[in-house]
């Protein structure tokens, strides 16, 4: 009833495949898309800077990551350390005079080489072997980058972003640095999601699922795993370049540690595995609950709510943090986007009880 | 139908598993538009000659070919790409996809996956996605599986489960087709409707079937020449009723009376 699918025909097959079939999923987007363009206008600076834009970036780098986690099931624990390479390189590559358009894909592409060196070196392995190989990744990526002072400028090192323009906006103030980040999240996501209806994405899909089925139906395994690492690479470098000139400007090393690859997969996992709005509702997760958390603890405590000793009331919203992750884990395997899915097929079919997928 | 040409041509097959000899120098010849089966009792080695045949376990020994090119050590998927197409016995979908994008990886090896034509899709992948989408519906119809095209693989019961699989195996129009066990776990009904599938797909698309079945009213019914292993070895080959009726088969199957009279 909310969604009306009275009506609602599909008579060929480009339509058949249309990424939002039924109009209210439309309206949806088209209405999500409006208000978070025009977020600049009615979110406070603070707010905007400091939660809406962290949110859009790690979203994009949580799609890059769910794209090889998710959908090809390739686990990767060094993810930071391919954001890193991005960010890293196109910093140096925009001092060394590159336009910053140009700076970016490049930076990507560094990112996709290095981190499929290292993803066909680590694919003779499956499983956690795999995440052996890929913490191993990020632990030299992180060794190079303190070490060798003509990439960060030395273990304490800042290195400050250029001043840049994208296209013929000038990327300074906090607005643009935010419809910056945003049109990358959204070109992010559109891509994912036309993956998911293309060959591409079937045969990762394929390889998830049943790697010998797969190649006895024609996909080659290795070739199919190693686009994978390429295409999220590319991808996480780009988004570690925009995290670095959009958000945090001056970049130091431990800005992409392994605690910070850990988080990344607890985004996709929390959100939903290969789910796109399971990326930005993990992100957004991982990102504010501890935040939320935080403030709604401390105001309770001023109010002398929580009868407990300063030294435990800073661990506590780290305690009901982890609570809710074991506690969402429990309850939806499938993550946060599958409660929405659940919510979504509820008014789908309301007031009666079944829908169909 | 262009006469005795062969298809297949297995020459002599030997595989080894450390020190069990699983084939024994196997040597069969499948011709253009024949059903040809394959039986023999559990351990016989007919699954290991599958597995031979589409890449999974290449022969130490001997040499298999398709069409007339050697295939024996080729990969996997490069031998799917030259036409040969496989059920499994344990029915091996994709459980992360409808039954509709099952059947379309079907025609994975004539398609052209690319993240950038992805990335593009309006402009570039959407005519080569529809292309193939036309054929898969003809399959689809010919199994009649249009109801169930939009489910999850998962939700669907088992017989359609492996009717998918059979819809998917035809979508890559293989010039081999080969069916392990289709019938297995399987109902009277269904698998009268099975049969009834694979003389249709048979009919319709000129295939060239090589058929794993251990219920003889199947194998009867369908196929026009059968091999019986025992052992990894050739016991006996030939068409289908008289050698299924062969005592040395059915020796093999039920054992020798102990005091023929």
């Amino acid at each position: 009833m909310f969604y009306r699918l009275s009506g609602v025909y599909q008579t060929n097959y480009a339509a058949d495949r249309k990424l939002w079939k039924i109009p209210a999923d439309r309206w949806q987007v088209i209405a999500v898309l409006v208000l978070a363009l025009m977020a600049p206008l009615y979110v406070s600076p603070l707010y905007l800077g400091s939660y809406v834009l962290p949110w859009v970036i790690w979203s994009a780098a949580a799609l890059s990551l769910t794209l090889l986690m998710g959908m090809a099931g390739q686990l990767h624990f060094g993810f930071a350390a391919v954001m890193a390479i991005g960010a890293y390189s196109s910093i140096h590559l925009v001092r060394a005079g590159i336009p910053f358009e140009i700076a970016l894909i490049l930076s990507g592409v560094v990112s996709a080489v290095i981190g499929t060196l290292f993803g066909g070196a680590a694919l003779r392995v499956k499983g956690l072997y795999l995440v052996m190989a890929t913490l191993a990744m990020q632990y030299l990526v992180d060794w190079v980058v303190v070490n060798v002072p003509w990439i960060s400028g030395g273990a304490h090192a800042t290195l400050r972003t250029p001043a840049v323009n994208f296209l013929v906006m000038p990327i300074d103030s906090l607005a643009a640095r935010y419809w910056l980040a945003l049109g990358w999240a959204v070109l992010i996501t559109l891509f994912f999601l036309n993956v998911k209806r293309t060959s591409f994405g079937r045969a990762l899909v394929a390889i998830r699922d049943k790697d010998f089925a797969a190649a006895v139906i024609g996909v080659d395994p290795f070739r199919t795993k190693l686009a994978a690492f390429f295409t999220s690479s590319f991808l996480g470098g780009v988004t570690g370049a925009i995290l670095a000139f959009c958000y945090y400007r001056a970049v130091t090393p431990e800005q992409f540690g392994f605690n910070v690859s850990i988080q990344l997969v607890a985004m996709v996992l929390v959100g939903g595995l290969g789910s796109v709005i399971g990326s930005y509702l993990g992100a957004g997760f991982v990102l504010l609950a501890p935040i939320f958390l935080t403030n709604a603890i401390s105001s309770l405590a001023a109010a002398g709510w929580v009868p407990v000793s300063q030294n435990f009331l800073s661990h506590l919203p780290l305690i009901i943090y982890g609570a809710m992750i074991i506690g969402f884990l429990l309850f939806e395997p499938l993550g946060l986007a599958k409660i929405y899915d659940n919510i979504r097929k509820y008014f789908l079919v309301w007031p009666f009880r079944h829908a169909k997928s | 139908m262009s006469g005795d040409e062969n298809v297949l041509v297995c020459d002599n097959v030997v595989r080894r598993f450390g020190g069990v000899v699983a084939l024994k120098g196997v040597s069969v010849a499948v011709k253009r538009g024949e059903i040809f089966g394959l039986v023999g009792p559990n351990g016989s080695g007919k699954t290991t000659l599958v597995n031979s045949v589409t890449g999974f376990y290449p022969p130490q020994e001997g040499r298999i070919t398709l069409n007339g090119t050697q295939i024996n050590g080729l990969k996997p998927y490069k031998i799917a790409g030259m036409g040969v197409a496989r059920t499994f016995q344990n029915v091996a979908l994709f459980h992360g996809m409808s039954v509709l994008d099952n059947i379309l990886m079907g025609r994975h090896i004539y398609m052209k996956p690319n993240p950038l034509a992805s990335f593009f899709y309006p402009w570039w992948a959407r005519k080569e996605e529809i292309a193939h989408r036309e054929k898969v519906e003809e399959v689809i119809d010919l199994l009649q599986l249009a109801p169930a095209r939009d489910e999850h693989v998962d939700v669907i019961p088992l017989g359609l489960q492996k009717r998918v699989e059979l819809a998917r195996a035809l979508c890559a129009e293989p010039s081999l087709l080969v069916l392990d066990e289709p019938m297995a776990g399987m109902n009277q009904e269904e698998k009268e409707y099975m049969v009834r599938f694979i003389l249709d797909a048979q009919e319709a698309l000129g295939l060239t079937v090589l058929i794993i079945e251990h219920h003889m009213d199947v194998v009867t019914a369908l196929c026009d020449r059968v091999l019986v292993l025992n052992n990894g070895q050739e016991i006996a080959q030939g068409p289908a009723r008289e050698t299924i009726a062969n005592p040395q088969v059915v020796e093999a199957y039920i054992g020798k009376p102990r005091n023929a009279a």
